[in-house]
């Protein structure tokens, strides 16, 4: 591991300076606006978003905003992105292909790379979700082992030269959607969707009658199971995918509900190690409106407030952390991606290709850009 | 296998028969509205340099009504056409180059600032803007040097910065005109992008399919009625009408607001019914075309109350609540094509919210 890296504070110039120096061929692109926002000198510390995307040609990318929304740069990828992993000294980060893809791209512009695609291992193929160890030199990448029909977690080192999977965990379940790493770097969470597929079948769901999603909390330097926890049996159908830490450690996790669409279960939940999993309501003319989906799970920088995004309803909820009640709602349709920006705001990003800048669920958001073409996939990451 | 053949009825029965052909209404799509609306506004923004020319070598009350009546032109030709955000006006950045929106925050007025505290000269000369920020080289731009917030025209204007802002605002005009040049030819090249959407299959690198060719065409029509509402209405609306902010109506310092919303609205009617897909819509939908061409002409009712300019009469009288029904127009608009419409004829929209993870 690179010391002099991991002590490096963060610099929006040298981050995109750095990608600058990849721009070879046509996997990177340097916008014009960013060529004059690059310069000015007020904006080094403003913070930088990476989230990816499609084109209107159907290409596939990821694009580094910044947070007025501009597209500073774009890289692109081999098929359609899902999440994006960031590596906790922020001098690298991951694109996962979305689930059943086999590849991720692993961009660390310090160490003049270009970046690199790694193939899923024969047998295995990338859900679209990975963290990173605490000394960032490890990466875990949820994936499917097909043919066991299991989940695991595949461990890459990438301190060398070369990338390399050294090994994977149990993920203790089935269809591992997300894994994030606790604040105090000792365990992994995961979400265990629950819902089997195969890639022979595409995004076929193979076991709904027989699903079974749970939130583990597992040791990180051994893979042991600390914990697992399910909830109800009369709620197996609703498959646990996405979710966000809260400063004790919580897991906040939205589901996507599998059985009859005329049912509006609750679709959030609250998961800690040693307390059973607490249901969040949410009012009924909002719920009913969701269509039984989560798409993803953010909590903004105090750790006070959490966002979870519903694209298939056209709606972003919030919650009080410290108690769990919701706070409101705010319509931004096929939004999907949030991330936190400045101390209490969200930046969400849709389908649209908008990028909104939500502080308060009682007021409309605010726009702040649409890079002309662009449609955001689900997830969007604060690099800063 | 009496059972099998009634199960298979069934399932059969069950399945709309989608039309799979939609080669014909995205080649009427190009020929009436993508090739003659980018042609007119090519056309309306070629006078543009010549307006700022006259402007500038003799300032008065002729020359800047003719300058302000080739801006609201071609904002006006704009405004039908920004909303085809796929092929021709993805290239180079063309649309944002044009027109940088949203900018909430004000970045190209702070740009501005900056190269007139500069002195850049290289905003004067039409190769050297293009590689400036996107943000300074369209109709933007130009509306923040040659209007006053009041709307009044000050180009032109006697002062230190006469010259400077006369060369700037030369080579906006000439960049926009070269830009909607560009823009048309490449419509109206039959082996250029037309090409792509009208020869989908398994060799085209964009199309698998005419119907995935019809869903940018129409999903971004959809994008353009949420774009007019989301973007261009409700950060003027506020949170309340006391807390209206009618400067945030897009073109409203140029006086420009009504008819720039009037014309995407209006556009986006046009290039939809351009398409001509009544024969392709199952008959029991086809009531949804009359819907939506009469909630297209409620819109437009509501724009005519407005009465311009935004900026200074907006909050009066029932505007606040024109424009508040309006947005529930687009809503219904929005809806009838992204769900109705959209579903009658089996297209596929919404990124997220069709197929998420």
């Amino acid at each position: 591991m690179n010391k002099n890296a991991m002590l490096k504070p963060f610099s929006r110039r040298d981050f995109l300076a750095a990608l600058g120096g990849l721009a070879v061929g046509q996997a990177f692109t340097v916008s014009t606006l960013a060529e004059s926002l690059l310069t000015k000198t007020d904006g080094d510390a403003s913070p930088l978003f990476a989230s990816a995307y499609q084109l209107a040609n159907g290409d596939y990318g990821i694009g580094i905003v910044d947070d007025l929304g501009q597209m500073l740069a774009r890289i692109s990828l081999p098929g359609r992105g899902h999440g994006v992993a960031v590596s906790p000294d922020r001098t690298r980060l991951v694109a996962f292909a979305r689930r059943p893809g086999t590849f991720a791209v692993v961009i660390r512009p310090f160490e003049n790379r270009s970046p690199e695609v790694v193939a899923s291992e024969t047998g295995r193929h990338f859900f679209g979700h990975g963290c990173f160890s605490a000394d960032s030199r490890l990466l875990y990448a949820v994936e499917n082992d097909f043919a066991a029909s299991r989940g695991v977690i595949g461990i890459y080192d990438l301190s060398g030269h070369e990338i390399t999977r050294i090994g994977e965990f149990d993920a203790q379940g089935i269809g591992p959607h997300e894994a994030l790493l606790s604040s105090d770097g000792r365990t992994l969470v995961v979400a265990n969707g629950g819902i089997e597929t195969h890639p022979d079948k595409g995004r076929e769901k193979l076991n709904l009658d027989t699903m079974e999603p749970s939130v583990v909390f597992l040791d990180v330097a051994t893979g042991g199971l600390r914990t697992s926890h399910a909830l109800d049996p009369s709620l197996h159908q609703l498959s646990l995918r996405h979710m966000a830490l809260d400063a004790k450690g919580r897991a906040w996790v939205g589901g996507q509900f599998e059985g009859p669409e005329d049912e509006t279960p609750p679709l959030v939940a609250v998961f800690s190690q040693d307390d059973a999993p607490k249901l969040l309501a949410t009012p009924n003319r909002i719920l009913s409106n969701l269509k039984n989906y989560i798409g993803s799970v953010t909590a903004n920088v105090t750790g006070d407030v959490i966002a979870t995004s519903a694209p298939r309803g056209g709606q972003v909820l919030f919650w009080n952390v410290s108690d769990g009640r919701f706070l409101g709602s705010q319509a931004i349709v096929d939004g999907c991606g949030v991330a936190p920006i400045d101390l209490d705001s969200f930046l969400v990003s849709d389908g649209n290709g908008a990028l909104s800048f939500v502080k308060d669920p009682t007021l409309p958001a605010e726009i702040l850009a649409r890079p002309p073409g662009i449609s955001w996939d689900n997830h969007m990451a604060a690099l800063s | 296998m009496r059972l099998l053949i009634l199960a298979t009825l069934a399932i059969c029965a069950a399945l709309p028969a989608y039309a799979d052909d939609f080669k014909s209404p995205l080649d009427r799509f190009i020929s009436a509205y993508a090739r003659p609306e980018t042609a007119e506004f090519s056309q309306t923004a070629n006078v543009l340099p010549g307006a700022v020319e006259a402007i500038c070598q003799d300032t008065g009350k002729e020359t800047k009504a003719a300058f302000a009546s080739s801006f609201a032109d071609t904002v006006g030709g704009l405004s039908r056409i920004h909303f085809l955000r796929f092929g021709p006006l993805l290239e180079n950045d063309r649309l944002s180059r044009l027109s940088f929106l949203p900018d909430p925050r004000g970045i190209t007025q702070r740009q501005i600032r900056k190269i007139y505290a500069a002195r850049d000269e290289s905003v004067l000369s039409v190769a050297s803007l293009r590689s400036k920020s996107v943000a300074l080289q369209g109709l933007t731009a130009l509306q923040l040097i040659a209007f006053d917030r009041l709307g009044a025209v000050v180009l032109g204007k006697a002062g230190d910065n006469r010259e400077f802002t006369c060369g700037y605002a030369l080579a906006i005009a000439q960049n926009v005109a070269e830009i909607s040049k560009s823009l048309a030819e490449d419509w109206a090249d039959p082996k250029g992008f037309s090409s792509v959407l009208l020869s989908a299959g398994p060799e085209n690198a964009s199309y698998k399919s005419s119907k995935e060719a019809l869903e940018t065409v129409f999903n971004g029509l959809v994008t353009g009625v949420i774009i007019t509402k989301d973007q261009d209405l409700l950060p003027a609306l506020g949170s309340s009408e006391a807390k209206a902010r009618p400067r945030r109506f897009p073109y409203s310092r140029s006086e420009n607001a009504v008819p720039y919303l009037s014309g995407e609205i209006a556009g986006i009617r046009d290039a939809f019914f351009s398409l001509g897909l009544k024969s392709l819509t199952p008959e029991e939908h086809v009531w949804l075309l009359d819907t939506l061409n009469f909630e297209f002409g409620n819109a437009q009712t509501y724009l005519k109350k407005l009465e311009p300019p935004l900026r200074q009469t907006f909050g009066e009288g029932g505007s606040y609540g024109s424009v508040k029904a309006l947005t529930i127009t687009l809503d219904s608009i929005r809806e009838l094509l992204s769900q109705e419409f959209a579903g009658a004829l089996g297209l596929s929209g919404g990124f997220n919210a069709l197929d998420g993870d």
